[in-house]
């Protein structure tokens, strides 16, 4: 049939002129200078070698000043390298696998909520819904005292948790890198809900008997993206202090905040967050260049709280009944839609290639010049990333991302497999993507990765990292048992 | 309804549900076979007792950990019921879970031990679950709870102020007989010393279609050992007309001797077997003391002496009838043994037959429709152990019991060092109307304190 025909050629042809377009511009200053030094060097040599003598014996050089401007031009290098900042690597990292009898199978979920809140079949038909089409797995894991009918959050039973995730991630990042917690110059946990006094970071240190002089944080309160938030903050502190690691603990405690009411719009937390922690460690010292697997390019971080929609889109609040819980509005979407926007905005310009950087440009000042009804071009982040893990918050941010970045099901395939497999997370969760895809033997020496997290605030922020070396498929980690059960198909609704 | 003694025995209740670690899978339905559901109504309801060495160094979560292996090879017990179309019921495989109930008790397991006898008391720390009103909520098995939690299996664990532990279970007769639910149980030792079953696990069997009875086609008469019962619908409860109360006594070995040679002269020790000489003095002594009828016809159930195969759970025990065409008060106990023996005839054809008939439909009981002996010499009710200790005392009894009543014969706790016939324990469920006069009956036949 003649119609698919022309549609297929016109593609193909489309291809090679994007493909073109693309090498034209990446490698302009290339294709630019080529023939000047071509030119330049066909004029030496035609020059021929006695000339070139006297032209340099012409130029009577003094001993001082090729002195002088020797050390100009040291001090200028030295100058510029030393204003360059500090590469910041990523030595090794490790993601905390909960055991099996803390799993959450759907029915026990259901029956559990039917018993808690069985005077409210609305609410609890309503978390049926919420569950079909969450995405999670029937492997999902809660604390233990959330196990029980009613729940028993008490400051015990999360310092329990929170003990119990913590230690078992250092215990495991201390194995791997065979670090020593002595060792360790600047600590950073986050942990959004629970905040005790002493504070988490003060619970490490003490477990662990760290040195006095150590630069501890503790990030509470920051919400879902606060992963980005300790990295970024390692690093600038990395950049001030040289020769030091940072050890980073992102986890989210999750059996204080159970919310034990009805409330529709606060009952979504519950389905979603799942048990989880990752610990990091984080190195500026040349003796970690070799080992470590990834090199940390760039954290954008773009914050909407000026906007009071955003603002409020994510928010801890007691319901009628006096029951705290966090409510999630219905904008949540669209927020996130235009955090993503400023976000890849600020990013574009720092990742992006020339080409599609001079595409975007050219349509902006096109939408902003002549006709505002273009439609805006979406770069092609495709490019500039070989991975991406996009935050597990739920379903619908991964299939919102998807969407607007023109995304392959491949590669958002590591976010909906780590839904699935360990459920939302939150700050943790972007660090159990990329588990899922050095697990799959995916990542090389090279690759980009980009991780990009949503949390309350309204925030969007990003980290860009560079594989220093190609990443063999680990004999340990969260997904050793289970990765030869992916990627599955996740059903749109699954019936309970 | 709670007396001021319960509430301050038993304190700190919590309610958790334990299920399969591995995920079973995905629509795995398990369907009960024709003799499952005629045991229905019917619930066993168990108690371990360990001293506090059994419990030595151990925690509630070292109890509790090991049952997520242990019920990854029992995943059946973890399942709910749901209907078929055709109404007949079946069990999905959904790992919803067990439920498991944790509680305290002030007093320590001696002083426990004395007040046993208080039937009321022993309800604290059985928990006492049927199935339904909600079906498909029901658990089929809980480890402890008076309350409403519905699951086919309930536990629960009541740890004694000394150190010592209860385990009470409570279990729908339709996922197995006592001699399955003493399997179940011994594997919950097994898990916790991390010790494979003792033999290869034979999943259970999946998305099975019940076994037609292979036996000629019966004559449409309806089982003796059953009775029929009116539509209990999704609440599995026997609407008994009398309240049924249960009460225990121990045989030492030389008790048990002593009532073989009377029955039988001092040969007779090695003639007649221990079960049938205490069901035939009990027979006769409640057709000596019930108003009404004499039971002419009583029900024997057994351990099948086939090969059983641990790991899979059903209802397998052989189920007997026994006709007296005689009236019981005027012959000798020696009679009715040599009848138990001889004359007891296998009712499961029947049984079957009358549950394919209605297509799994009819409710019936089988317990109590007759008096009925169980004898679950069989059962390996010691094998569970804790550190490697047995418990020091193991008592079952069965709910949901017809009025005819329901005798017990358990094997007792086992003592140091001793081969053959161990002591005994018999549990009786009764009319309660009838209990008075037939403990005193049984304290001067049996001479027991």
């Amino acid at each position: 049939m003649p119609p698919p025909m022309p549609k297929f050629s016109n593609s193909v042809k489309l291809k090679y002129v994007k493909l073109g377009y693309q090498y034209l511009v990446n490698h302009f200053l290339t294709l630019a200078l080529v023939p000047v030094i071509i030119t330049l060097l066909i004029q030496v040599i035609r020059l021929g070698p006695d000339e070139i003598l006297t032209l340099w014996y012409s130029l009577r050089f003094d001993f001082l000043q090729i002195l002088g401007s020797s050390f100009f031009v040291i001090l200028l290098v030295t100058m510029f390298f030393m204003s360059r900042p500090r590469p910041v690597f990523l030595v090794d990292y490790v993601c905390y696998k909960p055991p099996a009898s803390f799993r959450v199978p759907f029915s026990t979920f259901m029956e559990h909520s039917r018993i808690i809140l069985s005077h409210e079949p609305k609410s609890v038909d309503f978390q049926m819904r919420i569950l079909e089409r969450s995405g999670l797995g029937e492997e999902t894991c809660l604390p233990p005292a959330i196990h029980y009918i009613p729940p028993t959050p008490t400051m015990e039973s999360s310092r329990g948790e929170a003990e119990m995730v913590i230690f078992s991630a250092i215990e495991l990042l201390v194995n791997q890198t065979g670090i020593k917690p002595k060792d360790i110059d600047i600590l950073i946990v986050n942990c959004s809900l629970f905040s005790p006094t002493p504070s988490l970071s003060a619970m490490v240190i003490n477990k662990y008997k760290m040195r006095s002089n150590i630069r501890s944080f503790n990030l509470s309160g920051m919400g879902c993206s606060a992963g980005v938030i300790a990295i970024d903050l390692a690093r600038d502190l990395l950049q001030v202090h040289p020769n030091s690691n940072a050890l980073v603990v992102s986890t989210e405690i999750i059996t204080p905040n159970n919310y034990q009411g009805k409330e529709r719009s606060m009952l979504l937390p519950n389905c979603l967050f799942r048990m989880g922690a990752a610990a990091i460690l984080l190195s500026n010292r040349r003796s970690d260049r070799c080992r470590a697997k990834y090199r940390l390019l760039h954290v954008v971080r773009t914050h909407r709280g000026a906007d009071d929609k955003a603002y409020r889109c994510v928010y801890e609040e007691e319901d009628p009944e006096g029951k705290v819980g966090i409510s999630l509005s219905k904008d949540l979407m669209a927020i996130a839609g235009e955090a993503l926007k400023s976000n890849i905005t600020t990013i574009g310009p720092l990742v992006l290639p020339a080409s599609e950087q001079v595409l975007f440009l050219l349509s902006l000042i096109g939408r902003k010049i002549f006709n505002p009804k273009w439609k805006p071009y979406i770069p092609d982040f495709k490019q500039a990333f070989d991975h991406f893990c996009i935050h597990a918050g739920g379903r619908a941010v991964i299939d919102e991302l998807q969407k607007s970045l023109l995304l392959s099901p491949e590669h958002v395939e590591a976010s909906r497999m780590t839904l699935h497999r360990f459920g939302n997370t939150s700050s943790s969760s972007l660090w159990y993507e990329m588990s899922y895809i050095e697990a799959k033997g995916r990542m090389r020496k090279g690759d980009r990765v980009w991780q990009i997290a949503f949390g309350s605030g309204f925030k969007c922020n990003s980290a860009v990292w560079l594989c220093n070396r190609s990443v063999q498929t680990p004999t340990n980690g969260p997904w050793v048992d289970c990765i030869d059960r992916y990627p599955m198909h996740v059903p749109e609704v699954v019936k309970i | 309804m709670v007396s001021p003694n319960e509430e301050t025995l038993i304190y700190g209740t919590k309610v958790s549900t334990v299920f399969p670690g591995t995920l079973s899978g995905q629509d795995i339905n398990q369907e009960p076979t024709n003799m499952d559901l005629a045991m229905k109504l019917h619930y066993l309801r168990g108690i371990y007792y360990f001293n506090s060495q059994a419990m030595r160094g151990l925690t509630t979560m070292d109890i509790k950990e090991p049952m997520f292996t242990w019920f990854n090879h029992f995943y059946t017990t973890s399942g709910r019921l749901r209907l078929a179309e055709s109404g007949r019921p079946y069990i999905k495989c959904n790992d919803c879970g067990v439920r498991f109930i944790e509680a305290h008790c002030t007093k320590t397991l001696e002083e426990w031990l004395e007040i046993k006898d208080e039937e009321a008391l022993e309800k604290l720390l059985v928990p006492h679950h049927v199935i339904g009103p909600e079906l498909a909520l029901s658990p089929l098995c809980v480890f402890a709870g008076q309350t409403h939690t519905e699951n086919l299996g309930l536990g629960l664990l009541t740890m004694f102020s000394c150190g010592g532990v209860s385990v009470g279970l409570s279990w729908a007769h339709i996922l197995g007989d006592a001699f399955s639910a003493a399997d179940f149980m011994k594997g919950w030792g097994h898990a916790m010393a991390a010790q494979q079953p003792a033999q290869p696990f034979k999943p259970a069997q999946t998305n099975t279609k019940p076994k037609t009875s292979p036996s000629p086609p019966t004559p449409t008469h309806d089982p003796l050992s059953t009775k029929q019962v009116g539509q209990v619908g999704d609440h599995w409860v026997y609407p008994n007309s009398c309240k049924m109360e249960a009460f225990s006594f121990n045989l030492t070995a030389p008790q048990i001797t002593h009532l073989q040679s009377k029955l039988c002269g001092p040969l007779g020790t090695k003639q007649i077997p221990v079960f049938e000489t205490i069901c035939a003095i009990i027979w006769k002594l409640i057709a000596q003391t019930r108003n009404g009828p004499e039971p002419k016809v009583v029900t024997i159930c057994k351990n099948d002496s086939g090969p059983r195969k641990n790991g899979i759970l059903g209802n397998g025990q052989v189920i007997k009838t026994v006709e007296a065409g005689f009236s019981i008060l005027e012959v000798q106990p020696k009679e009715l043994v040599e009848l138990l023996i001889n004359r007891a005839v296998d009712d499961r054809p029947k049984i079957e037959d009358a549950v394919e008939r209605d297509n799994g439909l009819s409710d019936l009981v089988v317990y109590g429709a007759n008096l009925t002996f169980v004898d679950l010499e069989g059962a390996d009710l010691y094998g569970l152990e804790f550190n490697g200790q047995k418990p020091t005392y193991v008592g079952y009894k069965v709910d949901g019991v017809g009025e005819e009543g329901l005798v017990l014969v358990l094997p007792g706790p086992k003592d140091e060092g001793k081969n053959g016939n161990g002591r005994k324990v018999v549990t009786l469920i009764m009319p309660e109307n009838q209990v008075a006069e037939l403990k005193s009956e049984l304290k001067r036949e049996f001479s027991i304190a």
